[in-house]
């Protein structure tokens, strides 16, 4: 049976273990993520080209591309 | 120290790693969670054919036969010539001996002046010409094109009061198929497409087809995103293409009315906050 509740002097379980002290669970940050949640597009093309945009923000193009498209940096998040 | 606390409205979990205290879980950060699911079967993306151009370069000249025909004044002419007067024999009364005799004649030559007058006559000849004719020709291009198409595929999800969520993350989990595999222009051959047979999730944008020139550079782009725009999800389709040209004259792209692609989607997308 899953467990419901558990409090022990190191552990702390709940809700069928989704929520134990044990596991990492992510969280927004403002500095020192460990990852991005990209929001929107981030990706553009033009003149035949492409330009991706990283999850920071920062615009590449292969070489081709000739728009002007610029994406936003995804969120931070860590873990 | 590892444990657990909550007050008021915020539980918050710890824990305690080589003397180290570690928040797992805080109700006072922001955490993301997913405030809705919807499901979306066959979404259509449609990618037309690419078009041509012929374009005119200049003329190249081409041999030709031509019979011709031309009236030629043959002026008169006095010619000089050789007349054969044949000899004969002739029988001659000889009056001192009351003979008869048989008396020959030698033939001779004989040289006359004959007169051939002038005339016109019509004379034809086949005449080769190396550059008789000029004809146009033509080299092609595919057309550049910017192609772009924003659809609304979902609603957000909403508050109780049927507010849309300001949602902060999309993840979008895809399955895919191309029913109509558009064909490079150029080649009998399809256009390569980066669209797993299997499930495959993204955040944003999908590069869906591309294709390069010689050199390696980009020429052909095809690709979809998927994001929230105030109350809708939106599916954005975009197509772009540089203008190539055919490198040969006088014969277009064997395969431009094939580059037509279609895909069917079925999207399974998860919107996310981090804050309530």
């Amino acid at each position: 049976m899953a467990i419901v509740l558990s409090i022990t002097p190191t552990r702390f379980r709940a809700s069928g273990s989704k929520l134990d002290s044990q596991r990492r669970y992510i969280s927004k940050v403002s500095s020192g993520e460990d990852l991005r949640f990209v929001n929107g597009q981030n990706m553009d093309v033009s003149g035949g080209g492409l330009r991706y945009v990283t999850p920071t923000g920062a615009n590449v193009d292969d070489g081709v591309y000739t728009g002007s498209f610029s994406g936003s940096a995804g969120t931070r998040v860590k873990v | 120290m590892s444990g657990f606390t909550a007050s008021n409205s915020r539980i918050r979990v710890v824990e305690t790693v080589s003397n180290v205290d570690e928040t797992v879980f805080d109700t006072d950060n922001d955490m993301p969670h997913i405030v809705g699911t919807t499901y979306l079967s066959n979404v259509a993306v449609d990618f037309d054919d690419l078009d041509e151009t012929q374009n005119y370069v200049g003329e190249e000249c081409s041999p030709t036969y031509t019979l011709e025909t031309v009236l030629v004044w043959n002026p008169a002419v006095w010619d000089f010539t050789w007349v054969w007067n044949p000899g004969s024999w002739d029988w001659v009364y000889n009056w001192s001996y009351s003979t008869t005799d048989r008396v020959s004649t030698y033939g001779f030559f004989s040289q006359e002046r004959v007169y051939t007058p002038g005339f016109y006559e019509w004379q034809s000849e086949w005449v080769y010409d190396p550059c008789g004719t000029y004809v146009p020709y033509y080299e092609y291009s595919v057309d550049a094109e910017e192609y772009s198409s924003v659809t609304n595929i979902a609603n957000l999800p909403t508050d109780e009061d049927g507010t849309a969520l300001d949602i902060d993350f999309v993840i979008v989990q895809a399955t895919g198929t191309r029913s109509t595999g558009g064909k490079d222009p150029r080649f009998n051959q399809a256009l390569p497409t980066t669209v797993p047979t299997k499930t495959f999730s993204f955040q944003g944008s999908v590069l869906l087809e591309s294709s390069g020139e010689a050199s390696g550079d980009s020429w052909f782009r095809r690709i979809m995103s998927v994001y929230p725009s105030g109350s809708k999800l939106k599916l954005k389709v975009q197509e772009s293409v540089k203008s190539i040209s055919r490198g040969a004259y006088n014969t277009g792209f064997p395969h431009i009315d094939e580059s037509r692609s279609t895909y069917s989607f079925n999207l399974k997308v998860f919107f996310g906050k981090f804050r309530q």
